[in-house]
């Protein structure tokens, strides 16, 4: 067969490693990402090393993806999305659309100089974040002031390279490929949806997603009522996952909080850590010998807790039901991490119906039994949290699975 | 050959102003063997490397320093610049006046700019070439472990057009899959998904099956091992490209967790099994029955696998009560909590302790005490049977193995080290993978990705366009070597072995496909006879004497 185009859609880490091994196997890769840059959540995500290291694999994601952008055999497509898909197994016409790149990512040198004399605040040309990959500033339409109608060119006319071109127009194209790589992801629950838990209403109730980023940029945890650090922490479990409407466990969250909570304690070892839970999810390598570890420093208690109030100090009151003693508690903490769970994207019904794939009952898409990548079209594959929810290391290894189906495609049709 | 060093500088587009350009020009001019300096705006672009390659050809240079962002952006193209120039990708070496520099302080930084762009020239001067060649490899791989696991491996693995070799222990292909009774809500039971991976692999004219073997050696790298399997008396060695572990478990009710004894009812989840297989061998309809989870141990998913989908097959078919008494459901795999929601729907009771249940015997039956975290109070149950916790252990021969490989194990003695680097089936040696239960626990997604991803990591390592390796990147100078052994023991990679120079002397060498390039070796020679290019001591040392020369 001529054509060893495979399109991988997403570019997460499952995305990424599907596309790595299969340009390492000597195919052609086209990567399609829908936002400026790769990396998906993962890329927001902190190490939770104390003094040793605590396993969380956040660190294994950056070195794969500056392979995946460099590697000669990868093309990738940021900014870009899937309109249509169209044939079958071996040669699939896939219609891509992508978003007007008014910076040219290839000339951006990431000097800074355009946002320095951006004139809107919040600055309407800005570098997504500081391991934005590709490395390259992006301009937000929304805001800027040249799209809002004004005379503005500011940012071109200092720009060194000349990268940035205002007149740039959406760019369609239509790809050859012999197979499809799934790997959209996953969304965080919305911890909005429950109002009792606060989320959104009081600034010291954040949830997981929330930690992930605040450790990234800052390394270090500070309240956002008084920029103190905070002396009482509660992690309640389970937000978004096991109840009726998300039937699983998110596999992650367990995981996450206690890492988190022995950096806190690490970090700041008068702080009081709780964690309130369903059930501890310890299996996984060394992890049951991490949260033994983790039951010296830290407060287990079982059962989640209904609601969370602000208190008049400004403190906040966590009511639970103290299942040891068999009546309702009121404690009162200083921060409450909502561990959200792993959801299915919304506009995961627009995907399987461009792609003819079906969903699950839970809005994952739906593999077969037993092989976890294959859908119902055949030449199209699942990886990563897009099935169903996973880890860092479980989305690698799913990823590199869907790689292997679609390379026996291939082996098959030669 | 003369070093002629060419330093080319980029202020980024002109937004580095705390650095003095034109002043680090003239200064690095005057630099030991430096021939050519430019200033440009975009080195990194198109535009800039032109006009360094043409640079490069005309002066005739043939160590190139960089001084720019951060190596960690932009290396690799300046690398293959680098090559385009006809000149050797090790003959880079950078420094970083942006991110390290310039970003990094406010005020004047032209003197630390210098002082790194001399750094980085002062070891250019040693820099040598690192050559990449393609090494042939054998194609052939080796599966341990005839179970479930291993045979499916062997099957992926035909899928690629890869041909194998496996290796059973006992006399027949199986392993542990028939220990399950069934899986709740699905039709296929697990002997006839071993059973037509059985006939597939029989079938399939890519897998060579030994049964009764065993492997009592494995020497070589990755791309070369050289095996020996020992079938009953005889002893072969042959020649695999990587090898796949997918060796398995064992699991064993622990006589200190239960009191075994044989007129009590403890029975395993084998045993239930075996009695809801044929419910017409008992005397008599079991009234309850009770599983006890957690006790011994945290760590894997199987137990509660076992659990809710003989729980779920004890109602269906003996309809008794059930009872599980656990600490926390392993309900982190794919359709737990849902079969989990199904048990309880269908009377299944789950009771949680903390502290660990007391086990005695009455009247013929079992006798389980627990006090319940939910409903605060004291429970005692009266089973017929009670299903008892069955550790999951590395099966024997584990430990010899892993030594014999030169693999760590992790703290419950299972193959693979605790480091994330190497998840989910890598291992430190190149070309070893491990799968499935061997590596401690497994549940059905994790074992179809596992298995999958191996064959996936096999195809990329041996692949013929791809085996190209760094040629002596890292290499031993046989004349100091003192065959000390030090480097082969440290290597956790098995990438060092002696070889015989002449008939007097025995040296180490490194065998680049199996090398990962950490430098553990050239850091504890005692004897300095290990060069890691790119840290060698004279240029590390090079560096360090540039540090504070214009103090």
């Amino acid at each position: 067969m001529e054509n060893n185009h495979v399109l991988v859609i997403g570019g997460g880490i499952s995305g990424i490693a599907s596309a790595l091994e299969l340009a390492n196997g000597g195919l052609s890769v086209y990567l399609i990402e829908k936002e400026a840059t790769v990396g998906g959540y993962v890329a927001s995500f902190c190490c939770k090393a104390t003094d040793v290291c605590s396993n969380c694999s956040v660190c294994v994601v950056p070195q794969r993806i500056k392979e995946a952008v460099t590697h000669p055999q990868i093309s990738l497509l940021t900014n870009s999305t899937v309109q249509k898909v169209s044939g079958e197994v071996g040669n699939f016409r896939v219609e891509i659309t992508q978003k007007p790149q008014y910076i040219d990512a290839e000339r951006c040198i990431a000097c800074g100089l355009c946002a320095e004399v951006c004139p809107n605040e919040p600055k309407a040309i800005h570098l997504p974040s500081f391991e934005a990959v590709p490395y390259s500033y992006v301009l937000d339409e929304t805001c800027c002031l040249h799209f809002k109608g004004e005379d503005c060119n500011l940012c071109r006319d200092r720009c060194p390279t000349n990268a940035i071109d205002f007149k740039r127009k959406s760019k369609s194209q239509e790809l050859s490929v012999t197979t499809i790589i799934v790997a959209t992801g996953f969304e965080v629950f919305d911890a909005r949806e429950i109002g009792s838990l606060g989320y959104s209403r009081y600034p010291n109730v954040l949830t997981g997603l929330d930690l992930e980023e605040i450790f990234n940029r800052e390394g270090t945890l500070k309240l956002a009522s008084n920029g103190k650090e905070p002396q009482n922490i509660a992690f309640i479990q389970c937000v978004g996952s096991r109840n009726e409407e998300h039937c699983y466990c998110s596999q992650v969250c367990c995981k996450y909080a206690m890492r988190f909570a022995r950096l806190i304690k690490y970090q700041n070892p008068s702080a009081e850590v709780t964690i309130f839970y369903i059930d501890l999810q310890t299996a996984g390598k060394g992890f049951a010998e991490f949260y033994k570890e983790c039951k010296e420093s830290i407060r287990f208690i079982p059962g989640v807790p209904v609601e969370v109030l602000e208190a008049h100090s400004g403190e906040l009151e966590v009511k639970f039901e103290n299942i040891l003693e068999g009546k309702v508690n009121r404690e009162t903490f200083d921060l409450v991490v909502l561990s959200v769970g792993i959801v299915p994207r919304k506009d995961s019904w627009d995907s399987a119906r461009i792609l003819g794939i079906n969903l699950g009952d839970e809005g994952f898409f739906d593999a077969k039994p037993f092989d976890f990548n294959e859908t119902n079209v055949e030449g199209i594959f699942l990886a990563g949290t897009c099935q169903g929810p996973k880890d860092i290391p479980d989305s690698i290894a799913h990823g590199m699975a869907a790689a292997k189906r679609a390379m026996e495609v291939l082996a098959r049709c030669k | 050959m003369q070093v002629r060093i060419g330093i080319f500088i980029c202020n980024c587009g002109k937004s580095l102003n705390n650095i003095d350009f034109p002043k680090v020009k003239e200064r690095v001019e005057k630099f030991q063997d430096v021939v050519y300096v430019d200033l440009s705006p975009t080195l990194c672009l198109k535009e800039g490397r032109e006009g360094m390659l043409s640079a490069i050809r005309e002066r005739d240079v043939n160590r190139v320093v960089i001084a720019a962002c951060s190596p960690e952006l932009k290396e690799n193209v300046f690398g293959k610049a680098l090559e385009e120039a006809g000149l050797n990708y090790n003959f880079l070496s950078m420094a970083n006046i942006r991110e390290q520099c310039s970003w990094a302080h406010e005020g004047d930084v032209t003197e630390k700019a210098l002082e790194l762009v001399r750094m980085a020239a002062n070891k250019a001067r040693f820099l040598q070439p690192v050559e990449k060649k393609d090494i042939s490899v054998n194609k052939e791989i080796l599966v341990v472990g005839g179970g479930f696991s291993g045979m499916k491996s062997a099957l992926e693995l035909s899928g690629l057009g890869l041909r194998t070799t496996l290796v059973e222990r006992e006399s027949a292909l199986g392993g542990k899959l028939g220990e399950f009774e069934g899986f709740y809500g699905i039709e296929t039971t697990p002997e006839e998904m071993l059973s037509s991976t059985r006939k597939a692999v029989e079938e399939n004219g890519d897998i060579k099956v030994l049964t009764s073997a065993e492997i009592t050696r494995v020497e070589g790298q990755a791309g070369d091992f050289t095996v020996r399997i020992r079938t009953g008396e005889k002893q072969v060695s042959q020649s695999f490209g990587a090898i796949i572990f997918a060796t398995g478990y064992v699991t064993k009710i622990l006589p200190q967790d239960f009191e075994l004894k044989p007129e009590v009812n403890i029975i395993s989840q084998r045993k239930l099994v075996d009695m809801l297989q044929a419910p017409e061998r008992l005397e008599r309809r079991p009234g309850t029955i009770g599983f006890v989870l957690d006790v011994s141990d945290e760590n894997s998913r199987l137990p509660i696998l076992f659990t809710l989908n003989n729980a779920l097959a004890v109602k269906e078919r003996l309809g008794s009560e059930v009872y599980v008494f656990c600490k926390s459901l392993k309900v982190d795999s794919e359709g737990v909590e849902k079969l989990y929601r199904e048990a309880r729907e269908r009377g299944v009771v789950f009771l949680k302790f903390e502290e660990k249940p007391r086990i005695s015997k009455e009247d013929g039956r079992v006798k389980v005490e627990a006090r319940d975290v939910l409903l605060g109070e004291e429970v005692t149950l009266l089973c017929d049977f009670l299903v008892a916790e069955e550790k999951v252990l590395p099966p024997e021969g584990t430990e010899a193995l892993s030594s014999m490989l030169n693999i760590r194990t992790d703290s419950r003695g299972f193959y693979q080290d605790e480091n994330v680097h190497l998840y989910p089936v890598a291992s430190e040696r190149k070309g070893i993978f491990f799968v499935a239960g061997c590596k401690g626990d497994l549940d059905f997604t994790r074992t179809s990705t596992d298995i999958s991803s191996a064959a996936m990591s096999i195809y990329k390592l041996l692949s013929p366009e791809k085996a190209i390796v760094e040629v002596e990147k890292v290499k031993v100078e046989p004349e100091k070597c003192r065959a000390c052994l030090t480097c082969v023991r440290v290597c956790p990679h098995g990438a060092i072995q002696m070889v015989r120079v002449d008939t007097e002397k025995e040296v180490a060498k490194i065998y680049d496909h199996a090398c990962d390039g950490c430098g553990i070796c050239a850091a504890i020679c005692p004897a300095k006879a290990i060069r890691f290019e790119g840290y060698a001591d004279e240029q590390i040392l090079a560096e360090v004497e540039a540090i504070g020369e214009s103090l």
